[in-house]
């Protein structure tokens, strides 16, 4: 539609065929004084009159229905098609009113019957058909407005009556509700659409705004929908008026919201259950601003701080819970960590506690950045005492096991030494099983030998008191006697063997045990032999039996006498010495009995006889072997002075000196 | 001059019989021998000897267990009585078996004159 200015003159589209008409139209269109009309142009026919409006510049028409190529309603319907919203007044005959009548509603702004126009009505009427034409276009525009808005706003958009059902509804809510059809709607209420509870309270908020024609702005509603989704929505409604202010309905828009408030209830669900996280970590949590106040803390740290609910935390710093120097150090490193921007991974550090016990925390810290800026810190802390403990623990069990496994080294030495003595021992024990039977074998020879030799004896007795003439029967008498005592010597040599090995023993010195003897060999001494002593004084006193160990220097004592026949010097001698090596001063058989280190107590026994044959010597000890004439050796001797040394766990040794003679070296551990 | 009682306990009859002979031909002693130790005990309760010699090792019964009998009997308790054995050592001699004293076997005849007079006088 054209703008006309008020001082320009509009400009008439005559469509009338009949001259007479036209001329007096043109005439009074042109004649009016101040008549805001002139004609533009003049038209016989419809398709003059489209040839003519193509041009443009026209601003009203005036139509005669009747025309050479058009008749009656036609004509106007047909001029609607070529121009819709040019103004329009209709001018019609007197018969055909009824038909004029019928444009108007078709559209036509206004109508006038020929023959009964004059000036000023014409006038009236193309002014009436201009100001309403532009009217009709404001509104269609207007119209249109709203029907865009209506169809293409997302949001929902409603009108009701008074009695809440609606009048109209718009595109988005149609959808909202799956209807075809916005009128499908129409006459209807919210309890057909939602759920009863839900339209209960829009009702009521309806008839409130309709009391009070207070509008409800923003109010968040939820909404059950028949298929059982809930919807919801941030809605604004507001009283419906007329013209005239009263209040006839209402109207509202509401806009769907479900989707931030899922996203808004995500939100919360992922904040609680970070905080759930948070509060149930047994790690120490704190966050503090960029001042070092504790923001946020985690029961963890609350416990650790002595607090029991987060408002005795709030806003405070380490000072309010540690004495002064403890404070300071926690503080002045998060406040380096907050200045620099630097996060520390996994510190250890000792701490105490606010019950000042020493705890091990393993402790990340990281900066808290806004906009690229520091603004506080996050920390995290595992209390790790416990493992630092086992740590400690461990380290104590290794050093300990350390000590054990030498402690055990040395019970397994001594063991086997344990061992070796049970050996030992055991092979003494099978040597006394041995010589129990020797023993049994002894006791039963001498039983059965000694009673004849009893017999003898007494017989022997009983003879020599007889008064006997002949010279030689006391000799052979004092043969017998002999013979007789010869056999006896055997079988107690025999016993004494065999007899149990059970020593007496108690600390005793050699030397003395030595004199001892050589006082009990004085009788044989009396052939002329010397003796010579060399005894080592403060020698150590040895564990002995001294009476089996004074049998055996009275053996060996009169062994060597014997030997010597009837002279000859018996040197005897006692010392210490400590072993120094093997090979150095021991033979081989000694090195068994004797340790190197070990001092050793040697008893050295030296004849000037003519000693004993090499082959011979290592014989000496086996039992019934002598080296003397049949007749003054029993051959059990040394066999006992062997069994005794061996029992007090000495070494008994025989070799030829290199001149004459023989030595006997006897050792004792000191 | 009484005699001295002495009795000789010894499975071994050729001994008690020389020890007997020997001993009364001495005219000092008057010997009674036993060579079944079971009857012993009440030989000697009989015979009331001044001195019991007294074999250990005898087929029947041990020279302890008489020695035990005749000890426990008031008649003879107060009677010294000298074990007789074969079967012990040189280094065994100088002790006494369970409380008694003891000739070795072989014995001399001086040797039991000597315990004879050790224990009764002369």
């Amino acid at each position: 539609m054209s703008t006309t200015p008020s001082s320009a003159k509009l400009r008439v589209l005559l469509i009338v065929e009949h001259h007479g008409d036209v001329f007096l139209l043109r005439e009074m269109v042109n004649e009016e004084p101040h008549s805001r009309f002139v004609i533009g142009a003049e038209a016989g026919s419809l398709a003059d009159a489209t040839t003519r409006l193509a041009s443009g510049g026209i601003d009203v028409v005036l139509l005669d229905l009747e025309l050479a190529d058009s008749h009656g309603l036609e004509t106007f319907t047909a001029f609607r098609k070529t121009a819709p919203t040019l103004p329009v007044v209709v001018l019609s005959d007197v018969e055909d009113e009824e038909l004029a009548l019928q444009t108007v509603q078709l559209g036509a702004q206004e109508y006038l019957v020929k023959g009964r126009i004059v000036p000023h009505l014409l006038h009236r009427a193309l002014r009436y058909a201009v100001e309403r034409a532009r009217a009709d276009a404001q509104l269609a525009h207007e119209r249109e407005l709203l029907a865009t808005l209506l169809e293409n706003i997302p949001d929902r958009i409603y009108f009701k009556d008074r009695r809440s059902r609606f009048i109209r509804i718009n595109r988005a809510l149609t959808e909202f509700f799956g209807l075809a059809s916005a009128e499908a709607a129409y006459g209807r209420t919210d309890g057909d659409f939602f759920d009863p509870a839900a339209a209960q309270q829009m009702l009521a908020d309806e008839r409130s705004i309709m009391e009070t024609g207070q509008p409800i702005l923003g109010k968040i509603e939820s909404k059950t929908l028949t298929n059982g989704e809930v919807s919801w929505t941030l809605t604004t409604k507001l009283p419906l008026r007329d013209r005239a202010g009263l209040i006839i309905g209402t109207c509202g828009i509401s806009r769907e919201v479900t989707a931030f408030k899922t996203l808004e209830e995500q939100l919360a669900t992922e904040r609680h259950l970070l905080r759930a996280l948070i509060d149930n970590l047994p790690d120490l949590v704190f966050l503090k601003d960029a001042e070092g106040r504790y923001l946020l803390d985690n029961p963890a740290h609350m416990r650790f701080l002595g607090a029991s609910e987060f408002s005795e935390i709030d806003g405070r710093t380490p000072f309010d819970f540690f004495p002064d120097p403890i404070a300071r150090v926690l503080h002045e490193e998060d406040m380096a960590i907050i200045r620099s921007g630097q996060p520390v991974y996994d510190h250890e550090q000792k701490v105490a506690d606010i019950s000042g016990h020493m705890r091990w925390l393993l402790t990340t810290k990281i900066p808290w950045l806004s906009e690229g800026r520091a603004v506080g810190l996050v920390s995290i802390s595992r209390d790790i005492s416990v493992q630092k403990l086992a740590e400690l623990h461990l380290k104590q069990a290794n050093a300990d096991l350390k000590s054990r496994r030498q402690d055990l080294m040395a019970a397994v030495k001594d063991l086997q030494e344990a061992h070796q003595d049970l050996r030992a021992t055991q092979l003494q024990l099978v040597d006394a099983e041995k010589m129990k039977s020797v023993g049994r074998l002894a006791a039963g020879v001498a039983h059965e030998v000694k009673n004849p030799l009893a017999i003898m004896k007494m017989g022997l007795e009983y003879l020599s008191t007889l008064p006997i003439e002949d010279e030689t029967a006391p000799l052979i008498l004092k043969e017998m006697s002999d013979a007789l005592h010869r056999a006896d010597t055997v079988i107690r040599g025999l016993l004494d063997f065999s007899a149990p090995k059970q020593l007496e023993v108690r600390r005793t010195s050699i030397n003395v045990i030595v004199n001892q003897a050589l006082r009990l060999v004085r009788g044989e001494m009396k052939r002329g032999c010397q003796v010579q002593r060399e005894l080592q004084e403060d020698l150590p006193q040895l564990a002995l039996d001294a009476d089996k160990i004074s049998q055996v220097f009275v053996n060996l004592f009169t062994n060597s006498i014997h030997a010597m026949g009837g002279g000859g010097t018996l040197f005897v001698r006692t010392y210490s010495k400590q072993l120094t090596g093997v090979g150095s001063n021991i033979s081989d058989q000694r090195s068994e009995s004797f340790r190197v280190g070990e001092t050793i107590i040697v008893v050295e026994i030296d004849d000037t006889g003519p000693g004993i044959a090499e082959d011979k010597l290592a014989k000496v000890f086996e039992p019934f072997f002598t080296t003397k004439p049949t007749g003054q050796g029993t051959g059990l001797g040394l066999s006992v002075v062997k069994t005794i040394i061996d029992l007090h766990g000495g070494t008994i040794d025989l070799r030829n000196l290199p001149d004459a003679g023989l030595r006997v070296t006897i050792m004792f551990q000191a | 001059m009484k005699k001295q009682r002495i009795f000789i306990v010894d499975d071994e009859a050729g001994f008690t019989r020389l020890l007997k002979l020997t001993l009364e031909k001495t005219g000092n002693f008057q010997v009674q021998e036993e060579n079944d130790g079971t009857n012993a005990w009440l030989e000697a309760r009989a015979f009331k000897p001044d001195i019991i010699f007294l074999d250990i090792v005898m087929p029947k019964i041990d020279g302890g267990d008489v020695a035990q009998q005749i000890r426990s009997d008031p008649m003879l308790a107060h009677v010294p009585i000298i074990f007789l054995t074969a079967i012990v050592s040189r280094t065994e001699t100088k002790h006494d078996i369970g409380g008694f004293p003891f000739l070795a076997k072989p014995v001399s005849l001086e040797a039991i004159k000597q315990c004879i007079a050790e224990h009764l006088g002369e």
